[in-house]
């Protein structure tokens, strides 16, 4: 075992995926899609694909090329791999969203457009799961934490497949009858796969490992996480597989889902009561602004729940599946994936620049990097225009949502802002900052040296 | 079809002894072909990286009443051959040329990464061929590769308690070996 060297191009990752964020807000200001337009409309697509793929997805690859090697102390299978797979998954992406603005009618149409979309996502995602596959392959059996990525990237291949499929016959290329059934039924699988499976499922199995680390609490491997994890992987599992089959069979997909949705209920109480425990045995009592971020990132989840609940027993969660979704993607993903970034970024900088001369010179700490009375007030008016924004969503008001969409953009921009300062050791006393033999970090990659 | 060699190191786990030495003494006298079957009362993670580095693949199951059960199978010959110049051949001989440990460190408490620093300082200030003993509350995987570019030799794995991991660190003695 030679532990776990720095990934490469995470960082990368990171800057486009806040870029993705920063184009999803201004176009959620500017009212483009949902909910000025039908939650169907190409235009939804266009906006739901540059937050789902552009966003969450870069930032979980980016996160997970560095996280699993920490999660199975073994180092990643290619650390080089990583930077084509940005290639393929950026252009896939720009393809992606140029076939659904020809759907709208915004572009010229052509049909390539739909087919490389396809072809460069599936290489791009491709990869990435070859990549963290291998990696997670050469070092069974697997603790918990990483049993939860497993089933996150089994997830995203379903995913990636379904959308494959979307892509090819909204392009008019695909036009077996079975596919045009799949793409008729199969969208609440997508949605299920990609936001509960391929996002949720690995942000619990890493929050599990990265919670613990930096509240010094234990590692958890008891029978509620196991619990968690069978529930979960069980609710995939019958939403997914059994939706399929519900697909092919032209059987109710909603009820499958919905019977799948039960136990993904059950799984994520057995995570929230990890969750709390984690908190309570925590030894660190005095908790960082990126694990207070990340409690309220979990109290959105369980609100989310709760409105979710409350939509189907009033019978109107069809109504506003688009407050679900965003409350998903945005109070819960995003939250949580901001507070995360908002340490790694730090913690990886940190690594990069001052592990070489650590006992050797006088090092700043890590929380020198970070200025959290700064961040804090972002942080605080991301969270409650997110809930705003949800508010005015499930009222139907156009114009609040795109106010509370501009508060969103204005906190994301101080966010960054703070990445920023703290990537180029800003916030370290100029007399700390560059000791000899120090190199300044680079914006878009890790100088990782050779052992 | 491999035969396997039982080696039962719970009795020593339960009395709070260390079966490291047990184990390795056993992996010395297995025949070409042989296995080691492990029963102990955790999982030996640490074990894994150990024995694998020596060509043993192995199938860790738990048992009723939480123990273990390893079965250690030697893989393909050529690579439970001798390892590289800087392996030692068996681990017993090379855990008994480390001299006894000149400092102490207890980093259990401290919040991350400020275990790595402490050891990373407490190395710059000792000489050559001396050995550091630290206690972490996990695997310190970001300090492993700073250490081996510095030239420093490495052994650790966690204690019985299954929560505190002990590391021990020789200045200058790149001879990293997990236990």
């Amino acid at each position: 075992m030679t532990g776990v060297a720095l990934s490469r191009w995470t960082m990368s990752y990171f800057v486009a995926a806040l870029i993705s964020l920063i184009v999803a807000e201004c176009l959620m200001v500017a009212g483009f899609g949902y909910p000025a337009a039908p939650i169907e409309a190409p235009e939804t697509l266009v906006l739901v694909h540059i937050v789902t793929i552009g966003w969450l997805s870069l930032l979980m690859c980016g996160a997970l090329f560095q996280f699993v090697p920490v999660l199975i102390a073994r180092p990643l299978y290619n650390n080089t791999l990583p930077l084509p797979t940005l290639g393929c998954l950026l252009a896939g992406l720009f393809a992606l969203l140029l076939s659904f603005l020809q759907i709208a009618g915004i572009v010229p149409s052509h049909p390539a457009c739909f087919v490389a979309a396809a072809a460069l996502l599936a290489a791009g995602f491709g990869l990435t799961l070859f990549n963290l596959g291998r990696t997670l392959w050469a070092a069974r059996p697997l603790p918990l934490p990483a049993r939860f990525v497993v089933v996150a990237l089994l997830s995203l291949g379903a995913t990636v497949v379904l959308g494959i499929i979307f892509t090819l016959v909204l392009g008019g290329i695909a036009t077996v009858p079975h596919l045009l059934n799949v793409t008729a039924l199969g969208l609440p699988i997508h949605v299920i796969a990609g936001l509960g499976g391929w996002l949720t499922f690995s942000a619990i199995g890493v929050s599990y490992r990265l919670l613990a680390m930096f509240m010094l609490a234990p590692e958890l491997e008891g029978p509620t996480t196991r619990a968690a994890f069978y529930c979960g992987t069980g609710a995939l599992g019958v939403a997914i597989l059994g939706g399929f089959a519900a697909v092919c069979a032209s059987g109710n997909v909603i009820m499958i889902v919905s019977a799948g949705g039960i136990l993904g209920l059950a799984g994520i109480a057995c995570y929230g009561r990890d969750v709390l425990h984690l908190y309570r045995a925590r030894k660190r009592r005095v908790i960082e602004l990126n694990s207070r971020m990340a409690g309220v990132a979990l109290g959105n989840l369980v609100a989310t729940l709760v409105v979710s609940i409350g939509l189907l027993i009033a019978g109107v969660f069809g109504k506003h599946v688009g407050v679900v979704v965003f409350l998903i993607a945005f109070g819960w993903l995003t939250n949580l994936g901001l507070a995360k970034l908002y340490k790694i970024v730090a913690f990886l900088t940190w690594l990069e620049c001052y592990g070489p001369v650590l006992g050797k010179t006088p090092t700043p700490r890590v929380q020198d990097l970070v200025v959290e009375n700064r961040a804090n007030k972002w942080f605080v008016l991301f969270t409650v225009a997110v809930w705003c924004a949800a508010a005015s969503l499930m009222l139907g008001a156009p114009l609040p949502f795109r106010l509370s969409a501009g508060v969103m953009l204005l906190a994301t921009v101080g966010i960054i802002k703070q990445l920023l300062r703290t990537r180029r050791l800003a916030n370290v006393q100029p007399t700390l900052r560059l000791p000899k033999g120090v190199r300044p970090p680079h914006l878009l990659y890790c100088w990782v040296q050779p052992t | 079809m491999t035969t396997f060699v039982d080696v039962d190191v719970r009795p020593t786990l339960r009395a709070g002894g260390e079966p490291f030495g047990e184990i390795m003494q056993a992996i010395g006298t297995l025949k070409p072909g042989e296995g080691l079957r492990l029963l102990a009362t955790f999982k030996p993670t640490p074990l894994f990286h150990v024995l694998g580095s020596k060509g043993f693949s192995y199938v860790a199951k738990e048992l009723d009443g939480g123990d273990w059960e390893v079965l250690f199978s030697p893989s393909a010959p050529e690579q439970a051959a001798p390892a590289p110049q800087e392996t030692p051949t068996t681990a017993t001989p090379d855990q008994s040329n480390w001299p006894e440990p000149v400092q102490h460190l207890d980093n259990r408490d401290l919040d991350p990464p400020e275990p790595m620093v402490r050891i990373l300082a407490a190395t710059e200030s000792m000489n050559n061929g001396e050995v550091l003993s630290a206690l972490l509350c996990r695997e310190p995987l970001f300090l492993l590769p700073e250490l081996a570019k510095r030239g420093h030799g490495w052994r650790g794995g966690f204690e019985t308690d299954g929560k505190t991991y002990k590391i021990l660190v020789r200045i200058g003695g790149a001879q990293g070996a997990a236990a």
